[in-house]
């Protein structure tokens, strides 16, 4: 997957003259509709490179399709270079700044900004001056490669010259997005999907951004967890390294993202495979295959002779104990739908993908009141004589309800034994219901990280955690008060150093004499992140210490900072020892 | 194994331990059993906030608060007979050490014993198995322990406690003293993200600086060490660092090497412009890296995938070096970062005198009480003045008894009032009173640095798009036949 070459059954990506994403599925010898651009097919993609360009060649009058060709890095790069250059380089660009001189520089650029206006002013923005007309237009894209009508067009643009080269250079490349037939592929992944869904389809992964999914996993410690566990990956007595829980409602986003980090998103494949198409299309296997005979038990030894070489299912397979995402949700199916483009269908999971077993689901109602649900009830257990009186598609029917019987156990269990190394939660939920659930399963220095697309959940749980009302709620220990639950939802003890945050990506124009940020910014949601360590209070109360004078002005101000050992206010620092 | 990946549940002799004083105030200390400075302890290190004796810290879970203790500065030297004399204190005063540096020279024969006494008290202390918390069990149960006080005899000072934390990038990089201009949070989470950074595969960075860039493309490349099973015969992300300037060099290397990185850092010492990027050891001359940060004043001397940049024209300069030289999707951003307060702010007359509030008046109704207020008072005073010259007069008359007050009205004093509003504030629920707003923090680390992106796609020539053409035949097509395919629509 993370090959370089366009691999048969994969998503991919097509970025259009337009900039807009397209997400498709590649099959072999399959027609790809690009609208307006043309008809091509998929094999004239497989097994070439990602994150090239590619030109939709005129449809030969003989053939069904179009051809494509590849645009070279330098062709590209000479069309840019071409219209932007030659006089502004004399004048704007620095060759090779030898020495970076921060003093001088930005009067530099400015007057070579204000030389710019000066220039642009002479310029007349007027359609006659475009010696085609829109038919002229028309007829060219007819007759022509897009790249020719372009040079046309310029030919017959009377006031060209007088353009700077910058708004040239922007004219031009008005005109090729207009018409050339081209685009890019780019690979399937997170950040790409990312920026694709967030153009599309927004709320449905709460209006995340690249920038702040990068936050939230920096924040949450993200990362694989590689010590092999000695012992037998199913035993239910140990609790593996690298657990994290979540409560992702981004459709799988959140899910896909740490899954990435942990290495467990992408099924292995052999990346040298590419030049010999697989001579069959993968299989994919139902539920019901294999199925026949067979009775998993925990230890994963068959329980009837008959069935000793027969594989046990994978459909329900006990889950993985070490790297391991738990997800909480808040239907009865998860929603991990966006996992598909990553090989991985809940519904018919692909078994040898390793979320089948690093990913464990369960429903709150499966954590907070395991026996109201059905699953986690042990369905009737039929004694081995009868079993096999039964019909075969009946008797697997059976063991498949226990091997899901067992699955559900092992989850529901392990993950209230908590002990998680982090926790992060992208949720429709208010973060307040969750969190006094979750944050006594996450182990001591473990990551709370929250998203929320807007401030007010966290600016609320920010409260909660408010050195002010840790103060007074560890008086309240003090004093041997038990603190209501009204005044204290959460106990702010248990995290350290919470802190919220937002960041926002500013994209630049880079153009000699011209470079500022874009003017693209379109709104939505910021995108806020909230995040925390788990920490396990002393008992009794603390006094903090610190330097008293100087100090004041900091202490007045609620200030999220947890006070190490900083002042909690006069007067409430509670002696406990 | 880097305890940046993998830590048990309890901290150990010999581990990194993060000290977290507060926020933004992060100290990195190598826990010792023993040590050799003069303290009846053992090792201790001391902080603004308190003295923290190891033998306090060791066998304490990862997140535990620690009150400080009383160790007695007094005693190092009288003492420690066998000490050696010059045995300096060493202050991790979190500004004055470099971090990463053991806070304690290493062990020395007199407190061995001391800390094998430690052990098996502390295990006592602390069974492993933590009782298992159900969700609803929300108050407590994290019993945190004090451990081995007894057998150090570690006096708790009464006030002053840190937390003792597993160290990540993120604590490393807030615990780092500027060597160099460090690459923030903010921006090496935007950048690993933006550069697809994924386990198994490898980086080049240069220059490595501090190291902050280091410790977390590590994290984000690490797909297990070399020697330990591999079933899946995965890649080894591996992060390639190069730094010229000779002490830095030394110091990141000793960091690397204590933070269990060897495996997954390689350090090369290096001017990468003028000689690149090509590793010494003679089987595997290029590190094939999948993406390269760049962070030099120069980049574009050195080469490419996406750098950094103090300044504007060296964007340009780069990418123009980048687009004459066949890279691609080239893009420049800046990262804005901000950290919000939030607070409850307090607005309201009865606030008057209380600290940190605003005591103007918060509603219409209460603006229009103050002024009645006033108003009565004038009145008052007026009237009192008249009361005052009538017993005047009636004092000068030889009367006795005064004259009433004006209004009949006991006056307040604003002392009185003020302190009737601290009283009252006693009792009042500050926390969850007034109005709770946010807003940007007024600390912002400013310094912005522009990021280049680009990508170099691979090479590709009409020998590979002649075998491909082969592997994926389209004539058949091409001629309307169509072999049960589908049309796409994208
Ligand atoms: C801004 S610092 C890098 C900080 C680092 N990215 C971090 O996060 O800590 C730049 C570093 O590049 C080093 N450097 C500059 N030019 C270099 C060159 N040509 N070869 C190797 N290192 C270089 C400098 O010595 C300096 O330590």
């Amino acid at each position: 997957m993370s090959t370089s070459r366009i691999q048969p059954n994969t998503w991919l990506f097509l970025r259009l003259p337009s900039r807009s994403l397209k997400c498709l599925e590649i099959k072999p010898n399959t027609i790809i509709d690009v609208g307006k651009l043309g008809q091509f097919p998929s094999n004239l993609l497989l097994g070439r490179p990602y994150y090239h360009t590619y030109e939709i060649l005129e449809k030969a009058a003989d053939e069904a399709y179009s051809r494509l060709r590849i645009v070279t890095p330098d062709e590209l790069n000479a069309e840019v270079a071409a219209d932007e250059a030659t006089p502004a380089e004399s004048r704007a660009e620095p060759a090779t700044p030898g020495v970076s001189d921060g003093a001088s520089l930005p009067k530099a650029m400015e007057e070579a900004v204000v030389q710019e206006l000066k220039n642009n002013r002479l310029t007349i923005d007027d359609a006659s001056r475009q010696a085609l007309s829109q038919e002229d237009i028309e007829q060219l894209k007819k007759s022509s490669a897009g790249k020719e009508i372009i040079d046309k067009i310029l030919a017959n643009h009377a006031g060209l010259d007088e353009k700077t080269v910058f708004s040239r250079a922007k004219y031009v490349l008005r005109k090729r997005s207009k018409y050339l037939k081209r685009f890019t592929v780019l690979p399937m992944d997170v950040g790409t999907l990312i920026l694709y869904l967030h153009e599309k389809e927004p709320a449905r992964i709460l209006e995340m951004r690249e920038e702040t999914l990068g936050l939230i996993m920096a924040w949450s410690n993200m990362h694989g967890s590689h010590v092999e566990s000695s012992a037998d990956e199913t035993s239910l007595g140990k609790l593996g390294t690298g657990r994290w829980l979540t409560v992702d409602e981004t459709g799988g986003l959140l899910v896909a993202a740490m899954a990435e980090r942990m290495d467990i998103l992408h099924k292995y494949t052999d990346e040298e495979q590419f030049d010999h198409p697989p001579t069959n299309a993968e299989s994919v296997q139902t539920e019901d295959v294999e199925m026949e005979d067979v009775s998993a038990t925990l230890d994963g030894k068959s329980s009837t002779p008959a069935s000793r070489h027969i594989p046990t299912p994978r459909d329900f397979p006990l889950p993985a104990t070490s790297n391991t995402i738990t997800l909480l949700h808040p239907a009865v199916q998860p929603n991990v739908s966006i996992l598909k483009h990553f090989g991985y269908d809940s519904n018919s999971p692909n078994t040898d993908h390793p979320l089948h077993t690093h990913l464990k689901c369960l429903s709150w109602l499966q954590l907070l009141h395991p026996a109201d649900d059905p699953t986690y009830r042990q369905p009737d257990t039929v004694p081995d004589p009868e079993l096999f009186k039964w019909k075969s598609g009946k008797r697997g029917n059976y063991h498949k309800k226990q091997r899901r019987w067992q699955r559900c156990q092992a989850v529901v269990h392990d993950t209230q034994r908590g002990n998680f190394d982090g926790l992060i939660i992208a949720s429709n939920m208010d973060p307040a219901t969750i969190l006094p659930h979750t944050i006594p399963l996450v182990r001591g220095g473990g990551h709370i990280v929250i998203y929320s697309p807007t401030i007010e959940p966290l600016v609320k749980i920010m409260d909660l955690y408010s050195k002010d009302r840790r103060a007074a709620y560890i008086q309240h220990l003090s004093k041997g008060e038990t603190p209501s639950i009204d005044d204290f939802p959460l106990d702010p003890r248990l995290l350290l150093a919470p802190t919220l945050q937002t960041s926002r990506v500013r994209e630049w124009q880079v153009l000699p004499g011209r470079t500022h940020p874009r003017m693209t910014s379109r709104g939505g949601s910021e995108g806020f992140v909230f995040t925390a360590r788990r920490v396990l209070p002393v008992e009794g109360g603390v006094e903090a210490r610190g330097n008293f004078t100087g100090k004041k002005r900091k202490g007045a101000t609620n200030d999220a900072a947890t006070p190490g050992g900083d002042i909690v206010d006069a007067g409430v620092g509670v002696g406990g020892a | 194994m880097s305890p940046f990946f993998e830590t048990a549940a309890t901290a150990e002799d010999g581990d990194l331990a993060i000290l977290h004083l507060k926020r933004d105030t992060l100290t990195p200390i190598t826990l010792r059993s023993t040590a050799d400075d003069g303290y009846a302890e053992g090792a201790v290190t001391n902080t603004r906030f308190g003295s923290f004796p190891h033998s306090t810290l060791i066998g304490l879970e990862w997140g535990a608060q620690v009150r400080a203790s009383k160790v007695d500065t007094g005693t190092r030297g009288r003492k420690g007979k066998q000490v050696r004399q010059d045995g300096v204190a060493v202050s991790m005063e979190e500004t004055t050490t470099s971090p990463g540096q053991p806070a304690e020279p290493v062990a020395h024969l007199n407190n061995k014993r001391k800390s094998e006494e430690l052990e098996p008290e502390a295990r006592l202390e602390h069974p492993v198995p933590k009782k298992l918390r159900t969700a609803s069990d929300r108050v407590d149960s994290t019993a945190v322990q004090r451990a081995a006080v007894a057998t150090v005899t570690p006096l708790e000072a009464g006030s002053g406690f840190v937390h003792l934390l597993q160290p990540t990038p993120e604590s490393w990089t807030s615990s780092l003293d500027h060597r160099t201009q460090v690459v923030y949070i903010p921006d090496y989470s935007y950048i690993l993200q933006r550069i697809r950074a994924k386990p198994g595969q490898s980086i080049i960075e240069a220059g490595a600086g501090s190291g902050s860039f280091t410790h977390a493309a590590a994290r984000a490349v690490f797909s297990g060490y070399p020697g330990s099973e591999n079933p899946k015969k995965r890649k080894l992300g591996k992060v390639y660092s190069y730094e010229y300037h000779e002490p830095r060099v030394e110091t990141l290397r000793k960091e690397i090497n204590e933070h269990g990185l060897d495996d997954i850092v390689h350090l090369t010492h290096r001017d990468v412009c003028n000689d690149g990027f090509l590793l010494t050891t003679p089987d595997r001359p290029s590190p094939n890296a999948n993406a390269i940060f760049l962070d030099l004043p120069a980049p574009w001397q050195a080469l490419r995938h996406l750098t950094r940049i103090p300044f504007e024209e060296q964007v340009i300069a780069t990418t123009t070096y980048l687009r004459k030289n066949g890279w691609t999707e080239i893009d420049m951003v800046e990262v804005h970062n901000r950290r919000m307060d939030v607070r409850r702010e307090q607005v309201g007359l009865k606030n008057e005198g209380l600290r940190g509030v605003n005591a103007s008046a918060a509603t219409v109704d209460e603006a229009v009480f103050r002024l009645r207020d006033v108003e009565q008072k004038i009145g008052d005073f007026h009237a009192s003045k008249i009361d005052r010259q009538l017993n005047a007069q009636a004092n000068a008359a030889g009367a006795g008894g005064a004259v009433p007050n004006g209004s009949g009205r006991k006056v307040q004093s604003k002392a009185d009032r003020l302190d009737k509003i601290k009283r009252d504030a006693e009792e009042r629920k500050l926390y969850k009173e007034g109005n709770l707003v946010h807003r940007t923090e007024t600390e912002v680390k400013t310094h912005t640095s522009y990021l280049v992106f680009a990508t170099l796609p691979r090479a590709w020539n009409e020998d590979d798009e002649r075998a491909c053409a082969e592997s994926w035949d389209v004539e058949a097509m091409m001629r309307g036949e169509r072999s049960g395919g589908e049309t796409k629509k994208a």
